[in-house]
């Protein structure tokens, strides 16, 4: 595997900094043992080569980004990058991250203890580009080197000296979308530094600077949500559509009465659930709307853009994008006049709304918020609703979906529900607050240009993957079914390209879904299961 | 070399160190509250933090008195510091040398409180067993220290320079805070086994500053030690050493900041929303005059028409 210096970031245009190489990637456990057998990377063409900026990895996650024409472009863009890390240092543009920032830049000892924290780079077969501290070591080179005074004299004098021209700039770029925000690797850190938080800023410098940043999460992220209600695109009538079929299909599935309210003033509960869910795992809301009106809950959906859609896709790259979607859930709920908001099974969108967003929510928009897994363990044991977990009688494992568990510390609350509800549950080692990513954190589950879903699967989910298999190592196969609970849009949609990259259903009969449907499936009132194997 | 030398040496230096760290750590202490980005485990978290469990497990958690630990994040912190738990967990190799490193300084920062306390009983002419008992405890603190730090610093040195998974890593500076702290150690182990009773020696030098006596004359080792030690001192503060500052910040202030607003961050959080934005990408509408709060009330497609 190639050795990389920090230097080589700024050295050799447009050519490839590394090769990815599947052989040299973590064994998978058999039945997937065999690269040969999968896809593999898809190569890019040499249209594709001339076209897009692919300067780092052989991969590209935004093909948008602009390539300059001449040298006088390339020299706006370096300007603008300067200006950009000017602001991120600035108490005006950067006060939401000031301090952790610059203690993250300034205090790192590198002692290298993160890399075999983080699942990226030990997924990768510990390729030096996916170190946790390359990128971060790089950023605060250039900081100390064009920010500080007399850093150009400084650099040259330490040997810390990297220049910044367009190859830094648009491969620090795609590098920032090669980490998980998972911030493993900052728990690991005996310092505190947080290289996770580095990576969030140099992407919030493109974002908030350059108005770089993957479609996926911005233009049809964003700004599709705060324009017509949903990343997904859905429109409100279209949202309440949907979910009237899926109310009527449900019904006549389960012999229950499906019916899922909106806009209801004074409710006690404004749920908020993940538009990605009503269109992609549709049992999600339906769980949730039988849960619900089983526990005779005041509750209510909101038709409201973007009332209907709680993701934040802020949270991963931009604050000003972040504070507009908390400040519109927020201000819907207080419209609606409900006692809390209760966020569906998503990790990000309940860390965006209960702690990151908190301290922008101020006086009448500071409604009380509950996580979703508490909001669910309290139903589960209230008395309300009868269960049989017998009919959860297979072996189930739990992701921890780290903005949840590490990022807030909920961590107990669904453990409790699935070792009253399933008797074969078992834990991933490791797991609880030190899991592993899916490998779809940090805004990467939803992006899918170009190449880059074969990175997610090949690399970035190969830790996970690697972790689910082994815990249901005493039944590879596919005589047993086995459930896999996700309680997060994100990692569902990332574990969906995995599942089906490696053939998962098919080798080992195992699936994936979230704690709703695990909970309502075993239900005593429920006269079919409501999970099933069989593809639809 | 004159005691009036001396003195204005100890006494500078050591006014510019703590000058340089108070006005570090004040600056650290002064910027914005910031977002929330706390990172489990936070060990107050009473009857939770040992598994990194939080408050916001709790049922309606914003109707309960939060259970908060006084203890536990001190023990956290004592562990941390002392015994380095966090570099025993995650990088086991690295552990005895980077141990050997900081107990060194813990050792010498603890033989120069026991100096300094002889000093004192000099001075007030306390019985001579209670100083030797003081001095006796300075100079195995010292040997200790001297000895362990000086091996952990030539042990780090070598491990930077030849570890494939560091080089790529190092500066010239990194290098030179290792040399630079490693001859702190080895000057003062120079001296300790050079002087007939370093200690001893060590005491009077310090009397002899407090008292600001003029005619404060000390052996060259002790010197030679005693020198590169105050450029060290001059040192510390401007650089990335003084990471025993920022640690507080980075767990009290970072990772195990969960709090919910309060009145004071409250009138905090105003002025900071409050303030104008200059970002430039043409999606955030920044004028250098809109506020954060401005930039918030951005409009959907459909309040637009």
């Amino acid at each position: 595997m190639k050795k990389l210096k920090l230097t080589d970031i700024a050295k050799g245009g447009d050519s490839q900094l590394i090769d990815i190489d599947v052989d040299e990637l973590v064994p998978l456990p058999p039945p997937y043992d065999k690269a040969e057998e999968f896809p593999g990377f898809k190569q890019l063409t040499e249209d594709q080569r001339e076209r897009l900026v692919c300067n780092l990895d052989g991969v590209v996650s935004y093909a948008a980004l602009p390539k300059p024409k001449n040298k006088a472009e390339e020299k706006k863009y370096v300007k603008q990058f300067i200006s950009g890390l000017k602001k991120l240092l600035s108490k005006e543009n950067n006060w939401t991250f000031l301090q952790p920032l610059l203690l993250s830049l300034d205090y790192c000892a590198q002692c290298q203890t993160c890399c075999d924290a983080c699942p990226i780079y030990l997924g990768s077969g510990k390729n030096d580009l996916y170190r946790p501290t390359y990128r971060p070591e790089i950023f605060r080179r250039l900081v100390n080197k064009y920010i500080k005074p007399g850093g150009k004299l400084r650099a040259k004098l330490t040997g810390a000296d990297i220049d910044l021209n367009w190859t830094t700039i648009t491969r620090l770029y795609e590098l920032s979308y090669r980490c998980n925000l998972c911030r493993r690797c900052t728990q690991a850190c005996p310092m505190g530094v947080d290289n996770g938080l580095i990576t969030r800023e140099l992407r919030k410098l493109f974002s908030q600077e350059l108005g770089w940043a993957p479609k996926e999460l911005h233009e049809k992220g964003t700004m599709l949500q705060l324009d017509v209600g949903s990343a997904t695109g859905l429109r409100p009538n279209v949202a309440i559509d949907n979910l009237k079929f899926l109310d009527e299909e449900f019904t006549e599935s389960t012999g229950i009465n499906v019916s899922t309210p909106w806009d209801k003033k004074g409710a006690d509960i404004l749920l908020i659930h993940s538009a990605g869910d009503i269109i992609s795992f549709p049992e999600s809301p339906i769980a949730f709307t039988i849960l619900c009106n089983a526990a005779g809950l005041s509750w209510t959906l909101s038709s409201e853009i973007p009332g209907y859609d709680g993701i934040n896709y802020g949270v991963f790259y931009d604050d000003v994008q972040l504070a507009r979607v908390a400040t519109r859930h927020a201000q819907i709920a207080k419209k609606l006049g409900v006692k809390k908001i209760v966020m569906g099974e998503c990790g990000h969108q309940n860390k965006a709304l209960m702690t990151v967003a908190d301290r922008m929510l101020t006086r009448e928009l500071n409604i009380p918020r509950e996580n979703v897994m508490t909001f669910l363990e309290n139903l589960v044991f209230s008395g309300k609703v009868k269960f049989d977990p017998t009919k959860n009688d297979f072996p189930v494992t739990l992701h921890d979906p780290c903005n949840l568990v590490r990022n807030m510390g909920v961590v107990e609350p669904q453990r409790r529900i699935l070792r009253y509800l399933c008797p074969e549950f078992r834990e991933m080692t490791p797991h609880g607050i030190e899991n592993y990513c899916c490998g779809g954190g940090g805004g990467l589950s939803v992006m899918s240009d170009v190449n880059f879903t074969d990175w997610k699967v090949n690399v970035a989910g190969r830790m996970k993957f690697k972790q689910v298999l082994e815990a249901f190592a005493d039944h590879p196969g596919p005589e047993i079914e086995k459930y896999l609970c996700a309680p997060c849009l994100n990692c569902k949609l990332q574990f969906r390209d995995v599942f089906e990259y490696y053939g998962a259903k098919e080798k080992s009969n195992l699936i994936f879904g979230g704690m709703g449907e695990l909970i309502v499936n075993a239900m005593a009132i429920m006269k079919k299961p409501f999970l099933s194997w069989e593809e639809e | 070399m004159s005691g009036i030398v001396w003195h204005i040496l100890a006494f500078g230096v050591i006014g510019i160190f703590l000058a340089v760290t108070v006005y570090r750590t004040v600056a650290i202490a002064r910027l914005p509250v910031h977002l929330r980005w706390e990172l489990a485990p936070i060990p107050h978290e009473k009857g939770k933090g040992k598994y990194g469990g939080s408050y916001l497990e709790e049922y309606e958690w914003w109707t309960k008195t939060r259970q908060r630990s006084r203890i536990a994040p001190l023990v956290y912190m004592v562990v941390e510091i002392f015994l380095l738990r966090g570099i025993w967990k995650r990088n086991r190799p690295l552990w005895p040398l980077t141990f050997a490193f900081h107990a060194g300084i813990y050792l010498v920062t603890a033989m120069l409180l026991f100096s300094l306390v002889s000093s004192i009983l000099i001075i007030t002419e306390a019985p001579p067993y209670v100083i030797n008992v003081f001095q006796e405890i300075a100079s195995v603190l010292a040997v200790a220290g001297y000895l362990m730090g000086g091996l952990g610093a030539i042990a780090l040195l070598f491990k930077r320079a030849l570890d494939s998974n560091l080089r790529p890593f190092n500066t010239t500076t990194k290098y030179f805070n290792l040399v630079l702290l490693g001859a702190v150690f080895i000057s003062g182990a120079y001296a300790w086994f050079n002087l007939g009773d370093f200690a001893a020696e060590m005491s009077l030098f310090i009397r002899g500053l407090i008292t600001l006596d003029t005619g404060l004359t000390i052996a060259f080792s002790l010197s030679l030690h005693i020198i590169i030690s105050l450029l060290f001192l001059l040192y510390l503060p401007w650089t990335d050493m003084i990471h025993f500052v920022a640690k507080y910040f980075t767990y009290h202030e970072v990772r195990w900041n969960d709090a919910p607003q309060d009145e004071k961050m409250k009138r905090e959080l105003r002025g900071l929303l409050a303030q104008p934005v200059s970002w430039s990408a043409a999606h955030v509408g920044a004028d250098g005059k809109k506020n954060w709060v401005d930039l918030t009330k951005k409009k959907t497609k459909d309040e637009e028409a």
